[in-house]
């Protein structure tokens, strides 16, 4: 277990070391969360009704409401994105062969090289509710942040099975996965980003309960938005883990079955 | 300590046949059908350097793979330092140094000694361990000056040796090389070659199989060599007994007579 989380260090020290020789992006991402902050507040402003507010969890503001899905949905790209991209660059430099010699197993190699995306997700989130707070009264005070904790781990894991069976797709058909865009586009209609999913047509709303994006996201802006505790939040949270349950174990085996029919194959570094 | 630095015993390797257009989706599915090993069986013995010889397409890649643990054998069974490579991959790679020839596989951003000490520790060697170590593989590789330039500031020939430093810092008992001479010039190819032969071969018994088209190569540092041919073993012997099995006064000669293949075909320094 310590050798593992000391593996996982590692590939997120290589991926500080590489992201330091670049020195611009982090000034970047600072002034694009500005912008994109502040692009939803005037946004916000210009549709604010008595009809949306009344659509809305207690007390929330639009901007409030909209800014926590448009930054969990960040969450949700960090994700998809993470695994098979990892994957990807090792295959294209060449240093996917190099890896899979090594002591490290695949999966540790990487769970530990989506740890450094993960890590600056988390970082542009916070970057982009220290702007709404700063200058967009987002109302960061009446977070409960060992919700916010909790949840966000639980969101994690289910979104992490996600991730790994992009990758096992990547692994077996060596192009970007269509059912990866197709799920993020179902959850940016159907989650509850920019609207509540009341709003939407009972067929449509059925789908949302079926995805896991609704019920963290859910579970995020109670804890976020109106402070709810872990006994408010633990029945979102549990409906969320069981898709942990399913998904974390079930992309492993589909990973771990890629994986060996690549070596058959003798298809592994192939582009 | 095994009697066989390397065990190979009927091992066969087919592929899927290659598909294009939309029956590509199929691909991960379809049956391996076409042969690449062919029933090979031959043994590497501790601190012996083993060539593998052959054309294009011979199938020497294909089993210095199946050895690293990169894929797997269809039928027949292989062992590295007594360990199998498919029921023990993590064992085999524990004593196993693999180089696949190429100038690819650091990452270009990082310092050759930040890529060398990542790997180092991927293999569970200790800080300390690789800070002495590093230094004095990186002198007798002469990285010593380039190995706090970044990788993507270095040349081909450089990121060779780097890699082969990469392949050996754990100290493996058994050394896979792929053309491990591919992209260095005539005399860093010579030094590299005398380099393996004192240092490696000699002085600390590492087991090495090589595949290699550079026949002086396989003369200078092969005892035996495994002659492939289509995925078959045509023959395993000394450089000697080989030339002398066929009357051939050149291991050139003997390569086209055993093989029905001109050597020339050897020119094309492509891995198979």
């Amino acid at each position: 277990m310590i050798r593992t989380l000391r593996d996982l260090l590692l590939f997120f020290t290589r991926d500080l070391r590489i992201a330091g020789t670049y020195r611009a992006p982090f000034v970047l991402e600072l002034i694009e969360a500005l912008f994109g902050a502040a692009m939803l507040y005037f946004v916000a402003r210009f549709v604010d009704s008595p009809e949306l507010r009344a659509a809305l969890p207690q007390g929330s503001t639009y901007f409030a409401y909209s800014l926590v899905g448009f930054i969990f949905f960040d969450y949700l790209n960090a994700s998809l994105d993470s695994f098979d991209r990892s994957l990807e660059e090792a295959r294209d430099s060449g240093t996917l062969e190099p890896l899979l010699v090594t002591q490290v197993s695949l999966p540790v190699m990487l769970v530990g090289s989506a740890v450094y995306p993960f890590v600056v997700t988390t970082l542009r989130i916070a970057i982009y509710l220290a702007w709404g707070a700063a200058l967009f009264h987002f109302p960061l005070h009446a977070a409960n942040w060992l919700s916010v904790a909790v949840v966000l781990l639980g969101t994690l894991l289910a979104f992490c099975g996600l991730g790994i069976l992009s990758a096992a797709y990547l692994l077996l058909f060596k192009r970007g996965n269509p059912a990866k865009w197709f799920f993020l586009s179902v959850s940016g209609l159907v989650g509850g980003m920019l609207f509540p999913v009341s709003i939407l047509p009972g067929w449509l709303q059925v789908i949302a309960h079926l995805n896991p994006v609704t019920y963290a996201l859910d579970a995020m802006r109670a804890a976020l938005l109106d402070g709810a505790n872990l006994a408010q939040v633990a029945p979102t949270l549990l409906i969320l883990l069981l898709f942990a349950a399913v998904l974390l174990p079930g992309s492993v085996l589909g990973f771990s079955w890629a994986l060996r029919r690549t070596k058959i194959t003798g298809t592994l570094s192939h582009r | 300590m095994p009697d066989a630095a390397i065990t190979v015993d009927s091992l066969e390797k087919s592929f899927p046949p290659a598909f294009s257009g939309w029956r590509a989706f199929a691909q991960p599915f379809v049956a391996s059908t076409v042969p690449a090993l062919r029933s090979i069986s031959f043994q590497v013995k501790p601190g012996e350097a083993v060539a593998l010889l052959g054309t294009n397409g011979a199938g020497k890649t294909t089993l210095l793979r199946i050895l690293a643990t990169l894929l797997l054998p269809t039928r027949g069974t292989v062992r590295v330092a007594g360990f199998d490579p498919v029921r023990e991959p993590a064992a085999v790679r524990r004593h196993l140094g693999y180089h696949a020839g190429s100038d690819l596989g650091f990452y270009p951003r990082l310092t050759g000694r930040e890529n060398v000490r990542f790997f180092g520790r991927l293999n569970h060697l200790s800080d300390s361990y690789l800070r002495t170590r590093i230094p004095v593989a990186a002198g007798q590789f002469e990285l010593g000056g380039v190995l706090d330039r970044q990788v993507r500031t270095l040349s081909a020939g450089t990121i060779q040796r780097l890699s082969l430093l990469r392949a050996l810092l754990h100290q493996p008992r058994v050394l896979l090389l792929d053309e491990p001479t591919r992209s260095l010039d005539a005399l860093a190819a010579a030094d590299f070659r005398r380099f393996l032969k004192t240092e490696i071969l000699a002085r600390q018994g590492t087991s090495l199989l090589f595949a290699s088209h550079a026949l002086p190569e396989i003369e200078f540092l092969a005892d035996r060599i495994a002659l492939l041919d289509d995925g078959r073993l045509v023959a395993f012997d000394t450089a000697a007994a080989l030339k002398c099995r066929c009357g051939a006064a050149s291991l050139e000669e003997a390569f086209s007579r055993l093989t029905g293949h001109s050597a020339s075909l050897l020119a094309e320094p492509t891995s198979s």
